[in-house]
């Protein structure tokens, strides 16, 4: 069975995709409070993803969740220069080069991610 | 035949109460004692902390695993992994082990008969009688506690491993134990937030009755909640007796966390903003803490919560799917089975309320709250007829957004909740349990131990 990954898309990546063959994509989530876009990914792709980032793991929907904040980034800046939610999303997410700066900045993530600012803040 | 259902009994008769509030009484029982200071058990590969015995020690002496008031011998060990059940019938789900370094005991110099004085950030803490000093294989009590795929296939799916941090804490284990009776001789003094989350079982009951409850159900947690978890809640709480239950009494458990995990201050505080922003109106809600490092042990695991939360005065436990599981080892209704029927491989030949010297608490089996978009809402995942379509709650996905500075929407996440996040990702830095807190948290627990002066053996 092939696990699922999803994107969350806030405004400035609906933007970004705005009038591409992806915008036919994007999925409302519990009743469009969330769009995202949906990748399948094939048993082999999963089962590297698990082992390099020794976190991530398959949830009950049966998406892989947990990976690096990076590694979502990445994963989304390579839909959004690919125009493709395919299998060459991961073959490019997975080159070497990518993977190990992915990788350095996700060992960085694991010590400090900036915490947000609330809403209420910003006013 | 009254329909009512009434606060049952403490599981076996009584409620321990092991804990000297006298300082004197204390001082006398500690004086002359050898004293030892406790460590962590560590994951042999990280050093990472995943068990520290004075969790087990509190909950032990206040009574939450009553009728149990000691480590276990060799013989009682057997017996909870032959039928899971104590030496004098009561049930019990898991080997409580007080190991020691083999190293550790030769410098002591103890034997059979004396007493050890359990230090904890360097106070007197505890005092434990020994009844036995025995040695075991830590990997056989592992495997044997958890079960096998041979001999436990009516749920267990596959072999355990060091990724399961059960076995892995009975795995790390030292091998040599003392077995005997234990007794808190110096009251640790818990931190905020967890000073306002303790109620043993004896107050717990008091509080229950103080506020008019008669039945009451459990919720077991180690997470912050999102809105399934609510919907769990609130719709287990419509099975009373004659009406709807009185009040839904939440049990964090406290212990070891796994990198990734909510940190236990924002799990409380998490749950505790459930109520105190009326989502669920905290005249029918309250929220407790357990101190115990998880085994994750599924069905054997929700045999403890049920002893635990029966001690603790409620009626009633709810269990879902996965209820205390990690990864795929177990059938994810594995709890329901034994809650249903038993798990005679196990020597549960009948459901524990059917058993001799069972439990009283009635379990309520509920599956999974998700989001419907043809329904509209939340939906039952037994009732609603969309399965298709229907959108599931993943905490995993909810962590996700998180991290990535995405506040999730109030239809999955209360923002009051999420806030609570927040505040103690600013104190910590990060969202979720890191290494840094482990350390941390492992450095610091959740208590301070107050002076005390005890003439010790040196």
């Amino acid at each position: 069975m092939p696990y699922k990954m999803a994107v969350i898309l806030d405004k400035a990546r609906l933007e970004r995709i705005k009038g591409t063959q992806l915008e036919k994509l994007v999925k409302d989530l519990y009743g469009g409070y969330l769009k995202v876009i949906e990748l399948e990914v094939p048993d082999d792709i999963a089962q590297r993803i698990l082992k390099e980032f020794p976190r991530a793991r398959i949830d009950a929907r049966g998406f892989i969740e947990e990976t690096p904040v990076v590694f979502k980034r990445e994963l989304f800046e390579v839909i959004a220069q690919l125009k493709s939610v395919g299998r060459e999303v991961f073959e490019e997410l997975l080159k070497p080069e990518r993977l190990s700066k992915i990788k350095e900045y996700a060992a960085k993530e694991e010590e400090y991610l900036p915490p947000p600012e609330l809403p209420e803040e910003k006013k | 035949m009254s329909l009512k259902v009434y606060m049952p009994p403490p599981h076996g008769g009584k409620l321990v109460d092991a804990v000297i509030r006298d300082k004197d009484k204390a001082v006398s029982m500690a004086a002359g004692a050898v004293p030892y200071d406790i460590r962590a058990t560590r994951d042999p590969v990280s050093g990472m902390p995943i068990r520290n015995v004075y969790r087990e020690i509190m909950s032990i002496a206040y009574g939450f695993f009553s009728p149990l008031d000691r480590f276990m011998t060799r013989n009682e060990v057997e017996s909870v992994l032959k039928e899971r059940r104590l030496l004098d019938g009561w049930l019990f789900p898991f080997p409580i082990i007080f190991d020691i370094a083999e190293d550790d005991l030769r410098k002591l110099g103890v034997k059979e008969g004396d007493r050890l004085l359990l230090r904890l950030k360097g106070e007197p803490f505890a005092v434990l009688d020994i009844e036995e000093i025995w040695r075991f294989d830590p990997k056989d009590i592992a495997d044997r506690t958890f079960g096998t795929p041979e001999k436990n296939g009516e749920v267990v799916k596959r072999r355990f491993d060091e990724k399961h941090p059960g076995w892995l804490i009975y795995r790390s284990m030292t091998g040599t134990a003392i077995a005997g009776k234990v007794f808190v001789i110096n009251e640790p003094v818990f931190k905020d937030p967890y000073n306002r989350f303790w109620y043993p079982p004896a107050k717990s009951r008091e509080e229950i009755q103080r506020r008019g409850w008669r039945t009451v159900i459990a919720h077991q947690t180690r997470n912050v909640p999102h809105t399934g978890h609510e919907h769990l809640m609130k719709n287990a709480a419509y099975l009373g007796d004659i009406e709807p239950a009185h009040g839904i009494l939440v049990n964090a458990i406290i212990g070891a966390k796994r990198l990734g995990d909510f940190v236990d201050e924002a799990i409380l505080e998490g749950h505790e903003a459930i109520n105190k922003y009326g989502y669920i109106s905290p005249r029918r809600h309250m929220v407790t803490m357990t101190l115990w490092d998880m085994r994750y042990g599924n069905p054997l695991e929700s045999l403890l919560h049920g002893i635990i939360r029966q001690n603790m005065g409620c009626t009633h436990h709810m269990f879902g799917r996965d209820h205390a599981a990690v990864g795929d080892y177990y059938d994810p209704y594995a709890t329901q089975i034994l809650w249903e029927r038993g798990l005679p491989s196990y020597g549960l030949n009948a459901p524990p309320y059917d058993l001799d010297k069972g439990l009283k608490i009635r379990p309520v089996n509920i599956k999974e709250f998700w989001y419907c978009p043809k329904c509209g809402e939340i939906a039952y995942s037994d009732t609603c007829g969309h399965a298709d379509i229907a959108q599931r709650f993943s905490g995993s996905f909810i962590r996700g957004l998180i991290a990535e500075g995405i506040e999730p929407p109030p239809i999955i996440f209360r923002p009051e909740v999420y806030r609570v996040i927040v505040k103690w990702w600013r104190v910590y830095g990060y969202p979720f349990v890191n290494k840094k807190y482990l350390e941390l948290k492992e450095r610091e627990l959740e208590v301070d131990v107050p002076k005390l002066e005890v003439p010790v053996k040196r």
